[in-house]
């Protein structure tokens, strides 16, 4: 028998030389160590074995036979350590998944850096290549950066601070429960067996050698009922065993017969005109959906095509007559270029996983959702459930960025073999399905022509975008093209491509980075052409109010005004300043409620909404807060419970500014009613009357749905009124099918990048990053911060190091494990400087529109214009790689 | 890492700190036997008295990473161990399991496809996507050799003991890119037990680098490890050895000869940068190696011979 101690406790070692130190930890209750990649790569897992940082994902358990251990659990048992207070104090997380490892890694790098460095400030690279080990996906590097330093540099040996998330104690604490620490007795684990082979019909299904394995409880198919198989990973069956081991075996008994069928794997095979057919007429409403919306007007669909769709065009023929002719005349304005943008993968930290549990006819599931009252009506809708037997929690999730929207395959699983089982089921994709078959922004090929008028004006502009989504639908790319930049005639066309792929998903602007990618890289390049600042181009083609007065903040702005002429540098490293521009639309969900309540003398806040990183339960708090005169952390904030008040699906950056208007209604209620019941009247000269009339108040309780906005002044406009009947009819459909209301307003970023170009290496570096936001009043503004540079790290890894990796033959995804799939690192992250814009939304109850979509959509294409300003050489393929990068330098195609 | 050895037949697998290893028993890549050798060899740089160091197979990358005289006697090899991997990977990662790590192609780390590494009987990445594949196509096999420590111990002319045999050079414990079955050349079972560095010359400098797409912890697209000795302005000793490109760490034996007796100077090693893509085989997908090598044998030597 062999020990080890942990947290200071001894703990007896498994005898099985395979097993994992991180299963021993989290079996043993030790949950804040989690596990993610599984490969070393991310650190999360990470654990200090006799004080030095290790992965426990793959540490033999024996290999800490007679070692210390200790684990997230241990670092703050005795008293907060100082980079905990830090990483609370700087704001240096969002979903929290990743935060355990950065903890641990973090203190005994700093521990070190005391003993031998005093309290100097270490810099900015020795903090990156300390945490090198570690990748974050929400990306809190700038915060990370921030409390490291200031943590050895000992500003946080003191007091514990008030951290500007409430909920940020109990993620550096490794104490947040997250859907996949949950633990019932008697709980079983469940998997799926998923098909190898691209496209085949399965027949013969035998699930009876499984079932019949010991350990086994419950096995259940889940093969849709045309027996079809349309990508590798598709779902087949799922098992339910005491262990994770039992249920891979027991898949692996299951048996069935594969009639293999011509696949078509990706954009180029599954066009042709011969390529195999992934969804016959008659199953095409199988298909996956990669909008947030439900999809508009009936489109034409042929073979593996689907479109044109092209509802947003404005004379259209006129658009492509302009163009003929421009081509005809070989017009030297005449802007034409074909863009490529390659698969972009969520990569959440925290895998779809669900916990579900049959108490009685009572089903309680843990999800890691981004819609909990939706998934809870779903579910009951799906099983036949009345409302108040299905109860959704969500208390912590660790990301999703799209990809969590709606009930997937681990829900459903996990509920039919709970139910099959009579026991409950863990069901938590490991990292190559979360990599596959869990969806991801499709990559698209953009074809654009753009054409200045000879006034200087934008006559036409046509955009097609062709997008790779796998097994499913309703791409919108193109389309968005029609809400910036107005011109005389625009033809927007799009087209999904479906193939034996996995279905893509709704991700972070859906369509929204692809069309900013192409359409912001030909304004740049009309304006090289034309001769003009490329800034005070966009100032004269792009009306939007929020946007001209980001345009005056960036042309301002140092870095810009100090730029060398394009393409003069010769040497090995080259600079290059871009600028772009995105928007997002301003949404909010119809009947998001709140309920305000004091009991036991406290505010308690609440509704069915869930924090998935972005901050909700903050801003909550904060608007509570403020109007009592309270500090944020005296209100108590409820979500994350699908029994609490109808709130908003965290999606289409929809959640603030559903949230905030009701809750200023039920602030009004609540101190109307805390009045009514008073018993007594403050003391007269009370420095904080409403803290002592709460204190005092009986319990009660207000609510209030969100109300409609107010007039917005002459000229601000919601974004869809661009595209004049056809966006009307857009937005009426938005809010008939999908709650969402189109505000008006529209969200806007401007973001200025400068870039350093290796030329011999091919490697581009952001140096500096400058983003300025438009998105109203921020109602919690650390935390919005963290959102606007977390947006900008996950766009330059869409622009720098993003790919999914396939075999083009059999469709296996080749990119299914974090060091295949690369995101950026704590070392990838530039100097940032956020502006905030806080105007434009007055209208708006509260004043404050959401952050997370908009923030992301300029990244690429103003690093695309900054490399374009420091080599003279145009990319239009992402991810800028160093392989294209040495081929476009040379002036060759890149693989 | 661990050593490994597949075959038909799957014979028992070491497992030393058990990173590589870990991962692909966690995948299903890896089912046979485990023989844990963690504590059973040598963790210790022993020194000669004529300044030549002898490492245990079990010494860790950190350790190596970390130690004076190895930054100062072979500071190639220091700089190689502090550029693979992650600070946590290092500090249980052996030099023993590093050499003996298995590919890191992507159908070979798949357990549901087959390839020439898992007794199949073709290549899929050759016919299918070999963006990260070799670019001196020498063997049937097209995933580069992995290990980073090899291509350092390869520039030191440093050998090999194991529990059957001395004295075996990296060609020797890796092969010539033929061997399609594995990743090394050792006979099943056989285990490596320490590495033997000559001594340092007098003189001599050298450097590492990689290129990666990101900033830091990427396994290198392309990777050199050089050593130099420059008296009189003038390259006497050159050694050049490159990882990321072919199936076994490779010596740039044309650039080495294009720079011997040469004045060190930026012409020179232009020179020398472009004969290093001599002998190359690009795949369809991997000619950027070509001029990523080449800047990286510019990149390096233009730092050492300053």
């Amino acid at each position: 028998m062999t020990t080890t101690t942990i947290n200071g406790r001894p703990l007896v070692l498994p005898d099985d030389p395979d097993a994992l130190l991180i299963d021993v930890i989290r079996d043993g209750g030790l949950t804040g160590t989690k596990l993610v990649c599984g490969s070393g790569v991310c650190g999360a897992c990470t654990v200090l074995l006799d004080g030095t940082p290790v992965v426990s994902c793959l540490l033999p358990a024996q290999a800490t036979a007679g070692k210390s251990l200790t684990t997230i659990e241990g670092v703050g048992a005795a008293g907060l350590h100082p980079v905990q207070k830090a990483f609370m104090a700087h704001d240096a997380l969002q979903c929290g998944f990743c935060t355990s490892g950065f903890v641990v890694e973090a203190t005994a790098f700093h521990d070190s850096w005391r003993a031998t460095k005093g309290t100097a400030t270490p810099a900015r690279e020795e903090i990156a290549a300390a945490l090198s080990g570690h990748l974050c996906r929400c990306g809190a590097y700038e915060g990370i950066f921030r409390a490291v330093a200031e943590a050895c540099s000992g500003r946080f040996d003191g007091n514990d601070p008030i951290a500007p998330r409430l909920e940020a104690r109990d993620k550096v604490t490794g104490l947040a429960c997250y859907t996949v620490d949950i633990h019932h007795d008697g709980q079983l684990e469940g998997v799926i067996l998923r098909a190898h082979v691209a496209h085949a019909r399965i027949t013969g299904l035998d699930l009876a050698p499984a079932r019949a394995m010991a350990g086994v409880a419950a096995v259940v198919p889940l093969l849709d009922d045309d027996n079809m198989i349309r990508f590798v990973g598709a779902p087949i069956a799922a098992v339910a065993a005491s262990d994770r081991r039992t249920a891979l075996k027991a898949i692996a008994a299951i048996t069935f017969k594969i009639e293999p069928l011509p696949a078509a794997i990706g954009l180029d095979a599954a066009r042709r005109d011969d390529a195999p057919v992934v969804f016959e007429k008659k199953d095409r409403k199988r298909a996956g959906n990669v909008s947030e919306g439900a999809g508009g007007a009936p489109v034409s669909w042929k073979g593996n095509v689907r479109g044109p769709s092209a509802p947003f065009s404005h004379k259209a023929k006129q658009a492509r007559h302009w163009l003929d002719e421009a081509r005809a005349q070989r017009n030297p304005l005449l802007v034409e270029e074909t863009f490529r943008v390659s698969t972009q993968q969520h990569a959440s930290l925290e895998p779809h996983a669900a916990v579900a549990r049959f108490d009685g006819d009572q089903l309680t599931v843990h999800i890691s959702t981004q819609a909990i009252h939706e998934s809870m009506e779903k579910i009951a809708k799906r099983y036949g459930l009345p409302h108040d037997k299905v109860r959704v929690i969500a208390d912590h999730v660790g990301g999703g960025f799209g990809s969590k929207g709606s009930v997937g395959l681990e829900t459903i699983a996990a509920i039919e073999l709970a139910r099959a089982a009579k026991a409950p089921v863990r069901v938590a994709f490991d990292r190559g399905e979360e990599l596959s078959v869990t969806g991801y922004r499709p990559a698209a090929e953009l074809k654009l022509s753009l054409l200045p008028s000879t006034e200087g004006r934008l006559k036409a502009l046509s955009l097609t975008a062709h997008a790779d989504t796998g097994a499913a639908v309703n791409s919108l790319i193109a389309g968005l093209a029609r809400l910036i930049y107005p011109a005389e005639a625009k033809e927007l066309v799009d087209f999904d491509v479906l193939s034996n792929l996995p279905p893509g998903a709704p991700f972070r602007g859906p369509g929204g980075p692809p069309m900013s990618f192409a359409l912001e890289q030909a304004v740049d390049e009309a304006a090289l052409r034309m001769k003009l600042d490329p800034i005070q181009l966009r100032k004269r083609w792009d009306p939007d109010p929020n946007r001209q007065r980001l345009y005056d903040w960036a042309a301002g702005l140092d870095v810009w005004k100090n730029r060398k002429p394009a393409g003069s540098q010769q040497g090995r490293y080259r600079r290059g300043v871009g600028v772009a521009t995105g928007y997002w639309l301003y949404l909010w969900q119809t009947g998001s409620s709140v309920e305000l309540a004091v009991k036991g003398g406290r505010i308690v806040a609440s509704c069915a909404v869930q924090d998935i990183g972005t901050g909700t339960r903050s801003v909550i708090a904060n608007t509570v807060a403020k109007a009592f005169d309270l500090e944020p952390q005296d209100v108590e904030v409820r979500v994350g419970r699908s029994n609490l008040p109808r709130g908003p699906g965290s999606g289409g950056s929809r959640v603030t500014a559903s949230v905030v208007p009701p809750t200023l209604l039920a602030i009004d209620k609540l101190k109307a009613e805390i009045r009514r019941t008073a018993s007594r009247t403050p003391a007269p000269g009370s420095n904080a009357p409403w803290r002592e009339m709460i204190a005092a108040s009986p319990d009660v309780s207000v609510s209030a749905r969100r109300q409609e906005d107010g007039k917005p002044p002459p000229g601000v406009r919601p974004a869809l009124h661009e595209a004049g009947i056809m966006g009307r009819v857009f937005g009426w459909v938005l809010r008939l099918m999908n709650h969402m209301v189109v505000g008006a307003g529209v969200p806007s970023s401007v973001q200025v990048m400068e870039v350093e170009v290796d030329t011999w290496l091919g490697h581009v570096r952001v140096l500096n990053a400058y983003t300025g936001l438009a998105i109203g009043k921020l109602a919690a503004p650390a935390l919005a911060r963290s959102q606007a540079a977390g947006a900008v790290i996950q766009g330059i890894g869409y622009a720098l190091y993003e790919a999914r990796e396939t075999d083009p033959s059999s469709g296996h995804i080749l990119s299914g494990s974090m060091e295949d799939y690369r995101i950026p690192g704590i070392a990838d992250m530039p100097k940032l400087d956020v502006h905030f814009d806080e105007a434009g939304f007055e209208h708006v109850p509260g004043g404050s529109v959401g952050i997370g979509e908009v923030a992301t959509v300029p990244t690429s294409p103003a690093i695309a214009n900054a490399i374009r300003d420091a080599i003279g050489v145009r990319l239009t393929e992402i991810p800028f790689r160093p392989d294209r990068l040495v081929a476009a330098l040379k002036g060759r195609d890149a693989a | 890492m661990s050593v490994a050895v597949m075959t038909a037949e799957p014979v028992p697998e070491f497992r030393a700190g058990g990173t590589d290893f870990s991962e692909r028993r966690r995948s299903g890549v890896s089912q046979g036997m485990l023989i844990d050798i963690s504590g059973t060899g040598s963790k210790a740089i022993t020194w000669d008295a004529d300044g030549s160091a002898q490492i245990g197979a079990l010494t860790t990358i950190a350790t190596i990473a970390a130690d004076a005289r190895i930054a100062a006697g072979y500071p190639g090899l220091a700089a190689s161990a502090q550029g693979l991997a992650t600070p946590q990977v290092r500090q249980v990662a052996t030099l023993g399991g590093n050499l003996a790590q298995r590919s890191r192609c992507w159908y070979f780390r798949r357990a549901d496809i087959d390839c020439l590494k898992k007794s199949g009987s073709t290549c899929p990445a050759r016919s299918g996507n070999h963006l990260y594949g070799v670019a001196f196509d020498l063997g049937p096999c097209v995933a580069p050799h992995p290990s980073t420590m090899a291509a350092a111990l390869l520039a030191y002319d440093a050998t090999i003991v194991t529990d059957r045999r001395s004295g075996l050079t990296i060609a020797g414990l890796l092969g010539d890119g033929s061997i399609s079955h594995a990743d090394h050349a050792l006979a099943a079972g056989e285990m490596i037990q320490s590495i033997a560095l000559p001594a340092p010359l007098e003189g001599e400098r050298a450097s590492y680098r990689r290129a990666i797409s990101r900033s830091h912890a990427e396994w290198p697209l392309v990777e050199l490890c050089a050593r130099v000795i420059v008296a009189d302005g003038k390259f006497q000793l050159v050694r050049l050895a490159a990882g990321g490109v072919a199936p076994v760490p490779l010596r740039l034996t044309a650039a080495e000869v294009a720079l011997h007796g040469r004045i060190a100077n930026a012409a020179s090693i232009a020179e020398a940068a472009k004969a290093a893509t001599s002998g190359a085989k690009p795949l369809p997908m991997t000619a950027y190696k070509l001029d990523l090598l080449q800047g990286l044998v510019r990149d390096v030597l233009e730092r050492i011979a300053d």
